[in-house]
């Protein structure tokens, strides 16, 4: 048990999110959920629209609080957590600031931590030339398209080196052929700097391709329903969308999601 | 990037998108000229372009002193008004409650004609005194200086805002490094439409009555004894300073926000 609280990088112990509570629109968004993610893994939780998982992802963020139970994230609660600059976020929309330069957008959060220049400057060149965004430094965000600007994003998550990063539908806004070259990038990414990986989804075959575990969610209130293991070999390419496996996991997702209530494909 | 093309092409752009104007301009000095001398129109009623020509080149001297004067004066209440606007801002939306309880009386206030509040100023502060003209320009510009800022500084990305506290900035992070680049936009707002307004305020003000160095008591006495063209020459003046300091404003505007879609134009996306 204490061997665990030291593993898990994020932890939920029977937690529940109530909006509203006590008003007369109150909703019940997440009710008992138990998670622990292990150092390395890529979680990806998938589920209807409004079943409560990007307020899951924003519960191990601390940008919402529980109404009940324990988020704990690094062995720490996530207050702490956040404050120590212990994870990397990414929406869906890119969110980089307009007066910013590229470069600028992502040496934010080192700034925030009090890096010196030099030292942002450089650390942040590197993380560009791995999204591939060499040469777009001194670009302002409107200069680029939908996927640059994500990646830029995913760039300034990586820029302070987090053990965890949460990722809220960073793709769903992009076109399928773009989104399916953001997945290897990402794949990519994941295996070079073994960073663990909380992802929000509505993509089957994304969260397939991605994940090595698929959490199923129910309509709300949110539960996890299901959770697919996915045992494909890593590192993954075009080949892996062929595999037994592959498919035999999108089966398995997609029974569950019928599953749940409300779900439409 | 095509983006990046801006330089000559971008400068002989802008003289084809200011040609239309430009022609229009001298057509309507062309026609007012000629249209004058044909219906043979009565010098006090409208006199012609080259009779207020020559009154400003006779009166030159005594225009740049008067014109100077005024300009001195909405400068100052300008730069009162605003700052103060941006001040108030600043605290009251660091304080939630406070702009809330401000803001409707802001908006309130700002649909009051406060020129009319001339006479009572003049009286306050003196007549002959510069500052009652800059006190009601100040006045003028203060509440769309507020407005602006107050919605610059709240009108701001909800998920920027979650991104910041994501990486644990703190308030004074949040405001510099967000709220406060946020704002601009809509401070050069506010700066272009107080640019224009100060002049008409300081201008306005002065017939009320003031000192006799001011452009609107020169406007108000030649019109006074008959002498039309002098003060069509003054009001000339008054419009190249208005137009000066929009454009001042614009300039500064393109140097400090090159980023915003207001400034990059038609490359919006």
């Amino acid at each position: 048990m204490i061997e665990d609280l030291q593993t898990a990088v994020v932890r939920l112990d029977d937690v529940d999110k109530v909006f509203n509570q006590g008003t007369g629109n109150e909703t019940v968004a997440l009710k008992n959920i138990d998670l622990d993610v292990r150092p390395g893994e890529f979680v990806s939780i998938i589920g209807p629209s409004g079943c409560g998982k990007s307020t899951l992802l924003r519960l191990v963020g601390d940008l919402v609080q529980p109404t009940q139970g324990e988020v704990l994230v690094n062995g720490k609660p996530a207050r702490q957590a956040r404050l120590d600059q212990d994870y990397g976020i990414v929406f869906q929309a890119p969110v980089l600031f307009e007066w910013r330069s590229i470069i600028n957008n992502v040496q934010l959060p080192l700034e925030l931590r009090g890096v010196k220049k030099a030292q942002r400057t450089a650390r942040a060149r590197e993380l560009l030339g791995m999204v591939e965004l060499s040469g777009f430094e001194q670009h302002y965000p409107w200069q680029l398209s939908g996927g640059m600007q994500q990646r830029a994003s995913i760039a300034r998550a990586l820029a302070i080196q987090p053990e965890l990063l949460l990722m809220d539908e960073p793709f769903g806004a992009l076109d399928e052929m773009t989104r399916e070259r953001m997945n290897m990038e990402l794949h990519n990414i994941w295996r070079r700097t073994e960073t663990t990986v909380l992802f929000v989804t509505h993509s089957i075959a994304e969260a397939v391709f991605l994940s090595t575990r698929i959490l199923v969610m129910s309509a709300r209130p949110g539960q996890i329903m299901h959770v697919v293991d996915v045992d494909l070999p890593v590192p993954r390419g075009e080949h892996t969308r062929e595999e037994t496996a592959y498919f035999e996991a999108e089966t398995e997702v997609r029974e569950w999601l019928r599953k749940a209530k409300g779900y439409r494909a | 990037m095509a983006a990046q093309g801006k330089g000559l092409s971008g400068v002989s752009k802008q003289l084809h998108d200011y040609l239309p104007a430009l022609v229009l301009f001298v057509a309507v000095l062309l026609v007012w000229e000629f249209g004058v001398a044909l219906l043979e129109v009565q010098q006090f009623l409208l006199p012609a372009p080259s009779v207020i020509g020559d009154a400003f080149q006779e009166n030159l001297d005594r225009l740049i002193h008067v014109g100077w004067f005024t300009t001195k004066e909405a400068l100052g209440g300008f730069v009162i008004g605003c700052a103060a606007g941006i001040l108030v801002a600043f605290a009251t939306a660091r304080w939630t409650l406070a702009s809330e309880t401000l803001m409707p009386f802001a908006i309130a206030a700002n649909s009051v004609p406060i020129i009319a509040f001339a006479p009572i100023v003049n009286n306050w502060f003196g007549v002959d005194n510069p500052l009652s003209k800059m006190v009601i320009v100040a006045v003028i510009v203060f509440f769309p200086m507020m407005i602006n800022t107050v919605r610059g500084l709240t009108l701001v990305d909800p998920a920027a805002l979650e991104l910041m506290r994501a990486y644990a900035a703190s308030e004074v992070e949040i405001l510099t490094k967000l709220r406060f680049p946020n704002a601009l936009p809509y401070m050069f707002n506010a700066f272009k439409i107080a640019a224009t307004l100060s002049m008409i305020g300081a201008v306005v003000s002065e017939y009320f009555g003031g000192n006799r160095s001011a452009l609107g008591i020169f406007i108000t006495q030649e019109a006074a004894q008959f002498r039309f063209a002098n003060a069509w020459a003054a009001i000339i003046v008054a419009s190249i300073v208005g137009v000066t300091f929009y454009l001042v404003v614009l300039l500064v505007e393109r140097v400090t926000i090159p980023w915003h879609s207001s400034v990059r134009g038609e490359q919006a996306r």
